[in-house]
C-alpha cells in the first residue's frame, strides 16, 4: 500500500495572555503591540501536530508509512519551531515566508492597530493599516496559500491543521482550503486513528454529539478539542541527528502568489478595535485565614442567596 | 435588501439556533432587511416542529440528508446566486461556519463567523465581533454580496419568540444521491462524484455538559488548582455545596478534568445566578463562558489576576483551602436545616 502523505499547518502566535491590561485598553487607539511578548504554538494546531505525530506511530505499527510535513506561514521565530518538527520525525518542513525575507508583511514589525498613522489604508479613514498587520485577519489569503502549497509543492493526501487561531479566531480557513481543493473538511476533530487499509477512522465533536467516521483521504482534518493537546519534545539525540535536515523557506510568489492582490481581494476587511470593559465591583474581602474569608464571604453575599439556588 | 436565515434542523440542536436566529434578528441585526428562513430538515415526522420554530413568517423547506451539508449548497447557492438575498445568517457551530463559508467561496461573497451585532447598509455589512481571544471587539466590513454571517453564540441565551405564523414559499428536496455533484469534486475522495465523503458516521454520545450550560450555581477551576488531586477537591467542594463544575482550558488541556467539563469559548456558556471562579486568572476566552453570571466570587491570590477586577466580591487565597471551608460552612448550614 502506498505511504499517506500528511501535511500539517501551524501557526506560531503572540501569547496575547501576557499583554496586561493597559495594553488592551491601549490598543483600541495604538494597536495591539505583541513584538516583545513571547510566541507559543496556536494550541489547536499544537493538538494537530502530536495527533499527526500519534497517527504515524499507530501506522507504523500496521505496517502502513504515514509521511508527515508540516508547513507555517510566518517569519525565522517559526524556524526553531520546524527544527523541532524535524527532530520528531517530520520529514517535510516548510515555511512560506513574512517579514524581512518574505513578501507577507510582518506582522509585529509595526503592531496591528487603528491608530492615525495606520488609518491611511483603512476604510472611513479608520481603517486598520492592511500593509502592516500582515496576514492577520486575512483567512482567504492564508487559505489560499495552503491550497496553492499543497497543490503546487507537497501534494499531499490528508490536510491537518487546528480548527481556529487568533487574533482573528473565525474558524473557515479549514472550509475555505477544502473548498480550494475540492476535499471534504470535518471540523473539531478530537482523533485520528489509521485502518491499515488507507482509510482512516476519525472522531470529531460535532454540534450535537461525537461524531465517529470512516474516511479515505484525500480531505481536511481540522482539529478542536483533543484530548491530545501537547506536542512531545525529541530527544537531544534526535535533534543532533536531523539537526542538517533542510527547512523550505518559500516566497508567496514561488507558489504563484500575489499577496497585495488577494490581501485586496479579501471580502471582509477589518476597521477598528474596540475595548471590552468587563469590570465588576471587585470587592476584596478580609480575613485572616482561608476560613475566616470563606466564613465572611459566605454571610455577606451566599447565605441568602444559596437557598434559592 | 433581503435576509435568508438558515436552520438546520439535522441536527439535535435546532432549538438553540432557532433562539439564537431570533434573538439576533431581534436585537442584534440593524437595517433595512426583510427575510425569509431556509429550513434544512431530513426527517418528515419533525417537519412541523421546524417550521413552528422559524424566526421569520416566511419559510422555505429543504429536504436533505442528515449531517451531509453539501447537499444543501447547491439551492443555498442558487438563492445567493439570484441577487435579491444580501445576507444568509447562520446559528454559532461547527455545520453553521461550514455552511457560510462554503457559500461564500462559492457565491463569490464575504463569510464572518461570531457577529455580535451586525448593521446592513447599502453597499456594505458592517459586523462586530470577538478578537484576540476576546480581548477585544473588532469592527469588520464585508463588501462582496451575498454577506455570510454565523451569530456569536452569546445569542444562544436569548429569549425571543419565533414567529406567531408561518407562510411556505418553496419546498425542494435535496436528499437524493443521484445527480447530485455535492460539495466534493475530487474523485480521490468520494470515488464518484457526489458519493459521501464519509462513511459509518457513527453519532455516538450527546456532549453531557448540559448541566453546565442550564447550571444555577456554578464552580469554575483554573490552572491555580496546580494538579489533578487539586482539581478533584476543588469538585468535592462544589458537589458538596450543591454546584455544577466546570473548568478553565488549561484545567481541561492536562486532563485534570474531562473535557466536558471546558467553560468558555470552546467549552459552555452558562448564565449561573452564583459562580465561584476557584483559581482561574479569568483570561477574557473563559470569562465570556460566565459573563452572564449574577454574582461572581474570585478566589485567586494574586490581586492582578483580571479576574479579581472582574468579579463582584475577590477573595485573595488558595482557591482549594478556600473552597474547602466553604463547602463545609455551605454543608454545615444545610445539615443544620
Amino acid at each position: 500500500m502506498s505511504a499517506v502523505r500528511v501535511l500539517v499547518c501551524f501557526k506560531v502566535t503572540p501569547d496575547f495572555e501576557a499583554l496586561r491590561e493597559a495594553d488592551w485598553a491601549a490598543a483600541a487607539t495604538q494597536g495591539v503591540q505583541t513584538r516583545y511578548v513571547r510566541r507559543v504554538l496556536n494550541c489547536f494546531d499544537e493538538s494537530a501536530l502530536e495527533l499527526a505525530l500519534g497517527l504515524s506511530d499507530a501506522a507504523a505499527r500496521l505496517g502502513v508509512t504515514v509521511e508527515l510535513g508540516a508547513l507555517s506561514i510566518g517569519g525565522r521565530e517559526v524556524d526553531p519551531y520546524l527544527k523541532t518538527l524535524v527532530a520528531l520525525g517530520y520529514e517535510r518542513a516548510a515555511r512560506v515566508a513574512a517579514g524581512a525575507d518574505g513578501d507577507i508583511a510582518d506582522t509585529d514589525a509595526a503592531g496591528v492597530g487603528v491608530g492615525a498613522a495606520a488609518g491611511a489604508a483603512g476604510v472611513d479613514g479608520a481603517g486598520l493599516d492592511r500593509a502592516a498587520s500582515g496576514l492577520d485577519f486575512a483567512p482567504a489569503v492564508v487559505a489560499s496559500i495552503i491550497a496553492s502549497y499543497v497543490l503546487r509543492a507537497d501534494h499531499s493526501d490528508l490536510l491537518v491543521l487546528g480548527c481556529r487561531s487568533g487574533p482573528g479566531d473565525g474558524g473557515t480557513v479549514p472550509f475555505r482550503v477544502a473548498e480550494a481543493l475540492g476535499w471534504p473538511c470535518l471540523t473539531r476533530v478530537t482523533s485520528i486513528e489509521p485502518l491499515g487499509d488507507g482509510r482512516l477512522r476519525v472522531g470529531a465533536m460535532v454540534d450535537d454529539g461525537l461524531l465517529r467516521v470512516t474516511l479515505r483521504p484525500p480531505c481536511v482534518l481540522a482539529v478542536g478539542n483533543a484530548l491530545v493537546s501537547h506536542l512531545r519534545a525529541p530527544t537531544l539525540k534526535d535533534r543532533l541527528e536531523r539537526r542538517e535536515r533542510r527547512i523550505d523557506v518559500l516566497a508567496a510568489a514561488d507558489l504563484g502568489l500575489d499577496i497585495a492582490a488577494e490581501l485586496r481581494r479579501e471580502a471582509c476587511v477589518p476597521t477598528a478595535l474596540e475595548t471590552i470593559d468587563r469590570r465588576r465591583r471587585g470587592a476584596v474581602i478580609a480575613g485572616a485565614t482561608p476560613r475566616d474569608k470563606a466564613r465572611t464571604l459566605f454571610d455577606s453575599y451566599l447565605s441568602d442567596l444559596i437557598e434559592t439556588l | 435588501m433581503r435576509f435568508a436565515a438558515l436552520l438546520d434542523g439535522t441536527v439535535a440542536t435546532a432549538a438553540v439556533q432557532a433562539q439564537a436566529l431570533a434573538g439576533f434578528l431581534g436585537d442584534g441585526l440593524r437595517g433595512d432587511l426583510a427575510g425569509e428562513t431556509f429550513v434544512l430538515y431530513c426527517d418528515e415526522r419533525d417537519r412541523e416542529r421546524l417550521v413552528d420554530l422559524a424566526p421569520t413568517r416566511d419559510v422555505r423547506l429543504v429536504k436533505t440528508a442528515a449531517r451531509r451539508p453539501e447537499r444543501m449548497f447547491d439551492c443555498l447557492t442558487a438563492a445567493a446566486r439570484g441577487g435579491d438575498t444580501a445576507l444568509f445568517l447562520a446559528a454559532a457551530g461547527a455545520t453553521g461556519t461550514e455552511i457560510v463559508t462554503r457559500l461564500a467561496c462559492r457565491a463569490g461573497g464575504g463569510v464572518l463567523t461570531d457577529a455580535l451585532t451586525i448593521e446592513a447598509r447599502p453597499q456594505r455589512l458592517v459586523c462586530r465581533k470577538n478578537v484576540y481571544s476576546n480581548h477585544l471587539v473588532g469592527r469588520f466590513e464585508l463588501r462582496a454580496r451575498p454577506w455570510c454571517v454565523t451569530v456569536d453564540a452569546c445569542w444562544n441565551d436569548t429569549r425571543r419568540s419565533p414567529s406567531p405564523s408561518h407562510t411556505i414559499l418553496s419546498e425542494s428536496d435535496e436528499s437524493g444521491d443521484a445527480g447530485r455533484p455535492g460539495a466534493t469534486t475530487d474523485t480521490r475522495a468520494t470515488g464518484a462524484t457526489g458519493a459521501a465523503p464519509f462513511a459509518d458516521a457513527e453519532l455516538l454520545e450527546a456532549p453531557s455538559s448540559g448541566d453546565l450550560a442550564k447550571s444555577r450555581f456554578l464552580v469554575v477551576a483554573g490552572y491555580g488548582a496546580a494538579s489533578r488531586e487539586g482539581t478533584e477537591r476543588i469538585a468535592d467542594a462544589a458537589r458538596r455545596m450543591g454546584a455544577d463544575f466546570g473548568v478553565s482550558r488549561p484545567v481541561a488541556m492536562n486532563a485534570w478534568a474531562p473535557m466536558d467539563r471546558l467553560m468558555g469559548v470552546s467549552g459552555t456558556r452558562a448564565a449561573p445566578a452564583l459562580c465561584i471562579v476557584a483559581g482561574a486568572s479569568g483570561a477574557p476566552a473563559l470569562y465570556w463562558g460566565i459573563e452572564k453570571a449574577g454574582l461572581i466570587v474570585a478566589v485567586n491570590p494574586d490581586e492582578r489576576a483580571p479576574i479579581v477586577a472582574n468579579s463582584d466580591a475577590a477573595l485573595l487565597d488558595d482557591a482549594v483551602a478556600v473552597l474547602e471551608e466553604l463547602a463545609e460552612i455551605v454543608a454545615g448550614r444545610r445539615t443544620h436545616e
